[in-house]
């Protein structure tokens, strides 16, 4: 899985997903094939000035980094990866929301590490396992590169990225949280960490549950509720983070085993998430569905549910 | 579908008017905001390059209705987000001494990137509940970063173009196509290739009758194409909610099937119809039987009887003629 | 002492209204005409045995020389005079001017408000006109009845009313509710600031114009009016029941030396015989003229103010203007109960006609007073029952009146980029020069005015032209606005109405009123266009009205963007939105209705009404409820009870409902273990699907 493709193109370019498409054969999800680097670069087009940033070789350092680091526990690759990524490929939100871009990262740049993080299970004798192809080419919340992305843009606490890599540790987060439109309010989505915090840190049982019941009950009292009201905060200051997309040019490679710095462009009010903290737990301690649950749980009988530590 | 909430909501008019919009701090002409059509457009050609756009609105709410209410502490909030850029903004509005509710809405091209919606809320206390929602306007406005006019988009994109000499690779290796269908865009968009000999010309300036219906004939085709491909592509990518049943989708995809789904599975619900063209597509079971219904729905939206018969009749009359 | 309070113009004025000369009296008191000369001059005073001589000469009280004032009180006799029939014989069943118009209050707030206006006097005010509603019962009646003397006019009025034709029928309605409900309506209508009813008792004056003539517009040269006192006045006796119309007048020109409560009362009747004597039509109550020539006719008198009080024309100042009493006045669209004028419906209607029709006149600039101001009042029997109400035009005309406003205080804009803004265009007319004097064309730069419509604007999109005291002439929607466009509104200032000076500008008044047909309601070709102007008039009120058009879309038009990629055959194929919201006659079951609370146990309890398309075989429905979260998120929720209340029963999780019916119920109460979230914090969505397969 080492094999380091032959001429990387020096800068990200944007790929057209009719033409990703194209190229995304069987052999290319199964890794048994690399993508036809050449012809993809043809289909792309420039990403417009050239900048330190868009240089390729700090992601693909990264990308190859985690595969060795996290070689054993390739989940475990996200949380490592997430911000790290983040603070790499230095972006506003707009320049992030381009698909194009992220084609170009999955089928050029790293193929290699889409395979390696996302290949399922083997479920048959017949037939290779694949990745599938959504984390080539897919919408922000499944795409191999753009879900992390997205991930620490989202539960960061302004440079903060502590929330961030918590978020990212947890698949749940990642798979129900983030596609939740109701995160797109920073201080809700501190907050469903902060009741995942709290929910971890009293060892409950099926911390998953949890994190998919959570998401639902807070888009559920959406309806009802206007969290931006309850727990008010300041838009980001979109000049530090021109500033910090800036500093790009400049800046040393991201730090291995410590976080690096993100934008400063705003911490959230301790004040809005534990307002929001306080009525998440509220309503998911009243949730009848959950308390059903736990009292099937009780019948069964006391302590099976902590058979499962240490999720 | 109807819904209850669990306190009592505003029921009156909540009425949002976009005063003016600045980009960087200079007045945009009013011609680029459409109150028909909720919609405001920002791109202006001469000013590519802004950085923020400010978005001042008015909002008049029924005074008497809340005066009279359950309500305290209300307040109005504009809220502005982009679904691809996750971007959620709040700005509460402050009330003016007659009444009305005013504020403004900064829009920063780092956070947007082509369409974002701008809606009204009105908040307060019920039942001793703080932060309720009890109003909300009627519709949402758009703001549309690369627009000219101040229109909502109703159709597909149609490219005219020389597959052999364009830029896409993919094109070029299908130039021998009058036409293509793509819908794995944000848009779907029709390809037509202007190096098909002919193709162009028919289509743009027919002129006798025979090439009058030669063209309706070919435009129905092409459009019924199209129809065809946008179901597919609408039913292939549902989302599956909690209930276990496929979610209407947004956008292009719940127009077509909106406007298809009532042909393919008569007298059903939308919700019901497409539960069962989600369950014969995914067990397979009467997915091929339900194809003969798909192509007559694209037919029937893409008027081939209609053009059709005119080509037939058209014929007929020639050769009378020539007798 | 003043001029007019001196014993020369008392002796004057005594004259006058004797018709006698200085002469006639110089030899009655057996004098010289150079004595009775000095009196009229102030140069003498004659003694006291021949004022007396005097008093008795006209007929006077004795000491009134002396007391100049008392005089005329005890001068005045009223009488009804009535027009003899004409001696060929002809009858006239109606005034003809007053068919014109049908008994409606809004045309004729128009009518009398426009007239005020023409006649308004100082320009840097504006002229105020107050219309009262008063209704009259009982006492109050009888007294106001007793100062018309009614005894004298009611023979004629009960002849009158037995005629066939409609002004009859009228009248005899009129007679009738008044003889049932003991109840007058009164409609009175002053202005302030106007010039009044000035002029001679019947040669050419306002006065005559108003009380003697018909279809006398008095259209004075250069003033910017609308048509004054041509038909319009008439609408005032077309609102009267009786035809009977009083007026008060304070002259802003003294007539025989008087300024105040110049009053006099007209009465429109048709064509009668009273007592065997025929009478022509028109009647008036006045005093008797002492005049060769015009004896025994009544003619204006000089009140008192304890008679105007009881004429109910009592008037607030010595400001000049007119007030006109419409007795039994009426309004053929609102008449309310019978007997019971709606004083509420009526006061409503003028409000709404005075600010339809005079926003513009009323409406003020920062610095610049407004042309009109106007109110309405209801009283009955003295007592207020809509205290007096200012028309306000921006409560009905909230983007005009900011047009106009913003006009005025010079803060408009070219190009609008904002909601609250006013662009601002001019617009030349050229105006062709008059036939055969070889005169040049002058240009005129009127005024075309845009804003953006506010919510609610009735009819926007329009442009209103407007001349003279900012008079509608008419409302166009403009040729060839692009599909799409914005609601706005737009106003067009020509001529006088643009608020400038200059000859250009009043030739422009003069051409544009010259292109305006009788109903003053177009700026089109006229007769007198061909006639009065130079070749080529005929054809510039159209090419003024597609320039004004071209203007108005130069500023609500939208920059012009390229053509929509594809061609249109095949664009018009993939409309994506058209069937979008555009109800198809739904085949299957929805819900039409829901209504519901949370009990105590935290559930749900809901009755859900059902709109069924009728068929032969039932329909077997699964009801589903779920908590319905933003972006189509939903947490199904599952029934604990389901009972049925019309057309239907329960068969296990499904609702059975009869064949044939068009709409069934039934009730449910949800689950709370089936809840995600407590009830009170969720939106709850119930529907019917197709009961599917055989779940139990």
């Amino acid at each position: 899985m080492n094999r380091t493709p032959p001429a990387l193109p020096e800068v990200l370019a944007l790929l057209p997903t009719t033409a990703a498409t194209q190229h995304l054969t069987r052999g290319v999800l199964t890794g048994q094939e690399d993508p036809p680097r050449v012809a993809l670069q043809r289909a792309s087009k420039p990403i417009g000035a050239s900048a330190a940033r868009w240089h390729t070789a700090p992601v693909r350092e990264l990308v190859e980094e985690a595969m060795r680091r996290f070689a054993d526990a390739r989940t475990r690759a996200d949380a490592w990866l997430a911000p790290r990524l983040h603070a790499t490929l230095r972006m506003t939100r707009a320049e992030a929301a381009d698909p194009e871009l992220w084609n170009f990262m999955s089928l050029v740049v790293a193929p290699d590490y889409v395979v390696w993080r996302h290949t399922g299970a083997v479920t048959s004798t017949t037939s290779r396992p694949t990745a599938p192809a959504d984390r080539f080419v897919g919408v922000a919340h499944k795409h191999a590169f753009a879900r992390l992305w997205w991930a620490a843009e989202m539960f960061r606490d302004g440079e903060d990225y502590r929330s961030a890599e918590f978020a990212c540790g947890n698949q749940d987060v990642l798979h129900t949280a983030l596609r939740l439109n109701a995160i797109d309010h920073r201080p809700t989505a501190l907050a469903l960490l902060q009741v995942l915090a709290n929910l971890a840190a009293r060892k409950v049982s099926h911390l998953g549950d949890h994190v998919n019941a959570l998401a639902s009950e807070i888009n559920i009292v959406r309806s009802t509720l206007m969290y931006d009201v309850i727990a008010p905060v300041e838009p980001p200051d979109t000049d530090a983070v021109l500033e910090w997309i800036a500093e790009a040019e400049t800046a040393p490679p991201v730090p291995l085993n410590s976080l690096p710095d993100g934008p400063r462009d705003g911490r959230v009010p301790k004040t809005s998430v534990d307002a929001l903290v306080k009525i998440f737990e509220k309503v998911h301690e009243e949730s009848p569905h959950l308390r059903r649950r736990a009292a099937t749980v009780d019948n069964a009988g006391a302590g099976v549910s902590l058979a499962k530590p240490g999720i | 579908m109807k819904t209850l909430m669990p306190y009592p909501t505003v029921v009156g008019d909540i009425d949002v008017t976009i005063e003016k919009v600045a980009l960087d701090g200079r007045d945009l002409p009013y011609s680029m905001i459409s109150r028909n059509e909720r919609v405001v457009a920002l791109h202006e050609v001469e000013r590519a390059e802004w950085e923020e756009a400010r978005i001042a609105l008015r909002v008049s709410l029924p005074e008497r209705e809340i005066e009279a209410g359950p309500w305290t502490d209300v307040v109005c909030v504009a809220i502005l987000t982009e679904g691809a850029t996750n971007a959620r903004l709040a700005r509460p509005l402050r009330k003016r001494t007659d009444g009305a509710w005013v504020g403004s809405v900064p829009v920063s091209r780092t956070l947007h990137r082509t369409r974002a919606s701008l809606t009204v809320s009105v908040v307060g206390t019920v039942g001793g509940v703080a932060g309720r929602v009890i109003g909300a306007a009627d519709a949402a406005w758009v703001i549309d970063l690369t627009a000219r006019a101040p229109e909502r988009k109703k159709e597909l994109n149609i490219v005219e173009i020389d597959f052999a000499a364009s830029d896409e690779e993919w094109l070029i290796k299908l130039k021998e196509s009058p036409w293509l269908v793509d819908t794995s865009g944000e848009m779907p968009t029709v390809y037509l290739n202007t190096g098909f000999e002919g193709l162009a010309p028919l289509l743009n300036g027919a002129r006798s009758e025979m090439e009058k219906s030669a063209r309706g004939l070919v435009a129905s085709q092409i459009a019924g194409d199209a129809w065809t491909a946008m179901f597919h592509a609408a039913v292939s990518d549902l989302e599956i909610g909690d209930d276990g049943t496929p979610q209407v989708p947004s956008g292009w995809r719940e127009s077509v099937l909106r406007q298809m789904l009532p042909d393919v599975i008569p007298g059903a619900s939308l919700a019901d119809a497409l539960l069962e063209v989600h369950e014969r597509r995914t067990d397979g079971q009467g997915w091929s039987a339900l194809q003969t219904y798909i192509h007559h729905a694209a037919a029937k939206r893409a008027r081939i009887p209609k053009y059709v018969r005119t080509a037939v009749r058209a014929l007929d009359r020639a050769e009378d003629s020539e007798r | 002492m003043s001029e007019l309070d001196s014993f020369g113009a008392w002796l004057e004025r005594q004259l006058r209204r004797s018709r006698v000369s200085q002469a006639e009296l110089a030899a009655a008191l057996n004098m010289t005409r150079a004595g009775v000369s000095a009196w009229v001059n102030n140069r003498a005073m004659p003694r006291a045995d021949k004022l007396r001589s005097i008093e008795e000469f006209f007929g006077l009280l004795p000491g009134a020389a002396t007391s100049l004032q008392d005089a005329e009180k005890r001068a005045v006799q009223r009488i009804w005079y009535h027009r003899r029939a004409h001696p060929d014989g002809g009858r006239e069943f109606g005034n003809a001017a007053a068919f014109a118009f049908e008994a409606d209050l809004a045309t004729l707030a128009r009518e009398a408000t426009q007239n005020s206006l023409d006649e308004g006097l100082d320009p840097t005010r504006p002229v105020r006109v107050r219309y009262t509603l008063h209704e009259l019962s009982g006492d109050q009646l009888r007294t106001f009845k007793d100062h018309l003397q009614w005894d004298d006019l009611e023979p004629h009025l009960r002849a009158a009313a037995r005629h066939r034709q409609k002004v009859a029928r009228v009248l005899a309605e009129g007679l009738r509710e008044l003889d049932e409900t003991d109840s007058l309506l009164l409609l009175r209508i002053d202005d302030y600031n106007a010039a009044g009813l000035t002029g001679p008792e019947y040669d050419d004056g306002r006065f005559a114009a108003v009380v003697r003539r018909q279809l006398d517009s008095r259209k004075a040269e250069g003033r910017p009016a609308g048509g004054s006192f041509g038909l319009g006045k008439a609408t005032l006796w077309a609102n009267s029941r009786l035809g009977l119309v009083l007026m008060n007048s304070t002259l802003s020109e003294p007539y025989e030396g008087h300024h105040e409560r110049r009053m006099i009362g007209r009465l429109d009747l048709p064509w009668r015989r009273v007592d065997g004597e025929p009478f022509a039509g028109p009647a008036w109550l006045g005093e008797p003229d002492e005049t060769p020539g015009f004896r025994r006719v009544a003619r204006s008198w000089w009140a008192d103010e304890e008679t105007a009080r009881a004429l109910h024309l009592e008037r607030d100042s010595q400001e000049p203007g007119t007030s006109f009493l419409i007795v039994g006045a009426h309004d053929m669209s609102n008449e309310g109960e019978p007997g019971r004028p709606d004083l509420l419906a009526m006061h409503t209607k003028l409000v709404v006609a005075l600010a339809d029709n005079f926003w513009a006149a009323m409406t003020a600039g920062e610095n610049r007073p407004p042309l009109l101001q106007a109110s309405v009042a209801a009283l009955r029997n003295g007592e207020v029952v809509i205290p007096e109400q200012r028309v306000e035009p921006s409560e009905y005309f909230p983007a005009h009146v900011r047009a106009l406003k913003a006009y005025l205080d010079g803060v408009t804009v070219d190009r609008l980029t904002a909601v609250d803004q006013v662009a601002l265009a001019r617009v030349p007319l050229l105006v062709p020069p008059l036939r055969g004097t070889g005169d040049k064309a002058v240009e005129h730069r009127a005024v075309l005015l845009v804003t953006p419509a506010d919510h609610g604007d009735r009819d926007p999109g329009k442009i209103v032209y407007m001349r003279g005291s900012r008079m509608t002439v008419m409302k166009r929607r403009p040729r060839e606005v692009p599909l799409g466009t914005d609601p706005f509104q737009a106003i067009l200032l020509a001529g006088y109405a643009t608020g400038e000076e200059g000859p250009e500008v009043a030739a422009a008044e003069a051409f544009l009123r010259a292109s305006e047909p009788p109903e003053h309601d177009r700026w089109d070709r006229t007769e007198e266009l061909a006639v009065v102007y130079a070749r080529g008039a005929l054809t510039r009120p159209r090419t003024f009205r597609a320039d004004v058009d071209a203007a108005l879309r130069e500023i609500v038009g939208r920059r012009e963007v390229q053509a929509k990629g594809g061609p249109s055959v095949l664009r018009e194929l993939l409309q994506l939105d058209t069937a979008v919201g555009a109800r198809r006659g739904e085949g299957y079951p929805t819900v039409r209705h829901i209504e519901g609370a949370i009990d105590d146990t935290g559930a749900w309890r809901v009755h859900i009404e059902l709109r069924i398309p009728r068929r032969d075989d039932p329909w077997l429905l699964a009801p589903v409820a779920w908590f319905h979260g933003q972006e189509g998120g939903k947490a199904t929720i599952t029934w604990a009870e389901l009972a049925a209340v019309e057309n239907c029963e329960i068969d296990g999780e499904n609702v059975r409902v009869s064949p044939g019916v068009g709409s069934a119920s039934f009730a449910g109460i949800t689950e709370v273990s089936s809840h995600l979230v407590p009830a009170g914090w969720a939106r709850l969505a119930v529907d019917v699907r197709r009961a599917r397969g055989a779940r139990t």
